[in-house]
């Protein structure tokens, strides 16, 4: 799967958690970017995407996460 | 109280308890919610409705969660982040209850963990079930 394709996926998991079908992501997106992107939408975010794709994050990982495209770039090395 | 932490939880552990919903409860329900619907306050109403009597508050019935993993499972270091309760059979003033609850997911990337809630009536019929995700505080 390529990381357009994973975007893509993780999109509809954006639109789905925060109720918002007009809601675009890119790889450059952080929190600060969507309204109402707060740590508990964060564990609902991790822990929809780990169902997804089958895997798991580990807590640095998720630390570390500076945006969407540092979470992708984790997913690709997991699926 | 119990005083779990997130790495000592695992995958199937249990807890359970008794409570019964009185008279009073029920008072100080309908007084805290403001919900006076006549299927939980006017008896008459509720038998004609084809209840055997008043019907305890859905949620009422569904605090006892609180009292799950609040107290029990994992007790002290915890907040409940979601609950979602179906509601399958009613529940009447005076049942004996036991609410049960098993850890069925547990993610180190989030530090939560899901319980799965179950509560039966003295007669051992589920009267409803729950799905409760359970983030840790910090010790």
């Amino acid at each position: 799967m390529s990381k357009e394709e994973v975007l893509s996926k993780v999109n509809e998991i954006f639109t789905d958690a925060f109720d918002r079908e007009d809601l675009v992501i890119g790889f450059e997106t952080t929190a600060s970017d969507v309204e109402g992107w707060d740590s508990l939408m964060q564990m609902n975010l991790i822990e929809m995407i780990e169902d997804e794709f089958g895997m798991r994050f580990d807590m640095d990982e998720v630390v570390g996460m500076e945006n969407v495209g540092s979470m992708i770039d984790i997913i690709i090395t997991r699926i | 109280m119990n005083h779990y932490t997130f790495e000592e939880i695992e995958i199937g552990i249990s807890s359970s308890f008794d409570s019964v919903i009185t008279e009073e409860d029920m008072k100080l329900f309908a007084d805290l919610s403001g919900d006076l619907n006549p299927m939980h306050v006017d008896a008459d109403y509720a038998k004609s409705k084809g209840y055997k009597d008043k019907v305890v508050y859905g949620m009422l019935a569904s605090s006892l969660y609180s009292t799950l993993v609040g107290m029990y499972l994992p007790g002290e270091r915890c907040l409940i982040n979601n609950c979602e309760v179906d509601y399958r059979k009613p529940v009447y003033v005076g049942d004996s209850l036991t609410v049960m609850g098993e850890v069925t997911d547990k993610r180190n990337s989030t530090r939560r963990i899901k319980v799965k809630g179950k509560t039966i009536n003295q007669n051992g019929v589920i009267v409803n079930t729950s799905e409760i995700t359970i983030s840790f505080t910090g010790d």
